[in-house]
């Protein structure tokens, strides 16, 4: 097994995880935890094909990722900002229970 | 190729521990481990630059950012949480399995990179400075203008709406 593929396996079962926070859980941050795992997961694989990849001159890969991180930072503070503006409202951040709009 | 057999299970089990600890701070704090190993992987596989950043950006502000909320907020009831676990984990598996399957059968048949070194060199931060402010120029000052829009629209989220009367109370 190459770097290049096991780091790419192991992207993969990170992203996998990710998703099961994502589907399972029902706090509203506990699910932002499984974006943040899936979002490295992404980030690991740019960095895997950069490094194991063909020669790249204009690190394309190392500043995806850190724009990728930039973004990361601002969508994780504004949507705390939400859930903390929802948990104001409810008094809760389950998910299940944030149904006054159903039809 | 040794450290990266080491460190990726490690990461996996901290990563699971984030996902299925039914204590939500353990769980964040679990996670904020995962990040750090994730950026000890950036530092070994030689992309020393984004490792420290992801070590500032991941752990010490999203992470440090998720334990707060948590403790500001109020936890869910665990017990019931508990009692939920075994329907939610086969629902969660049915959806989640198969797509682990598509990447994993992607991964196998990965293309191959005849012309690709074993590893290509690791660059400096002056050279990703240089890359940075040249290339990527316009790049870095749209994200400027966008963490100032998104520093403003969180504390205008985040603000006690009852404290200043210029704006309406949101009931």
């Amino acid at each position: 097994m190459t770097p290049l593929a096991l780091l790419l396996t192991f992207s993969s079962l990170l992203f996998t995880l990710g998703l099961l926070a994502v589907l399972t859980r029902r706090n509203a941050i506990l699910i932002l935890v499984g974006i943040e795992l899936m979002l490295n997961a992404a980030n690991l694989n740019f960095i895997a094909f950069w490094r194991y990849g063909p020669p790249d001159p204009d690190l394309t890969g190392p500043m995806f990722v850190l724009f990728s991180i930039a973004i990361a930072a601002a969508e994780a503070a504004v949507g705390l900002a939400i859930i903390l503006m929802v948990f104001r409202h409810t008094r809760s951040t389950d998910l299940n229970r944030l149904d006054s709009l159903h039809g | 190729m040794t450290p990266l057999l080491i460190l990726t299970p490690l990461i996996l089990l901290a990563a699971l521990g984030a996902v299925w600890n039914a204590r939500p701070v353990h769980a964040a704090l679990l996670l904020a481990l995962a990040l750090a190993l994730i950026a000890v992987l950036y530092l070994i596989i030689g992309a020393d630059f984004i490792g420290l950043v992801q070590f500032m950006v991941y752990v010490g502000a999203i992470a440090v950012l998720i334990v707060f909320s948590l403790l500001i907020t109020r936890p869910g009831d665990e017990a019931e949480e508990l009692a939920r676990r075994p329907r939610s984990l086969v629902t969660g598996l049915a959806c989640v399995l198969p797509v682990l399957a598509i990447l994993v059968y992607a991964v196998s048949r990965v293309v191959k990179f005849p012309d690709a070194p074993v590893e290509n060199p690791s660059v400096s931060i002056a050279q990703v400075g240089q890359v940075l402010f040249t290339s990527y120029a316009p790049a870095v000052l749209t994200v400027g203008v966008l963490l100032t829009a998104v520093m403003i629209g969180a504390a205008l989220f985040a603000r006690d709406p009852g404290k200043n009367p210029q704006f309406p109370s949101d009931s």
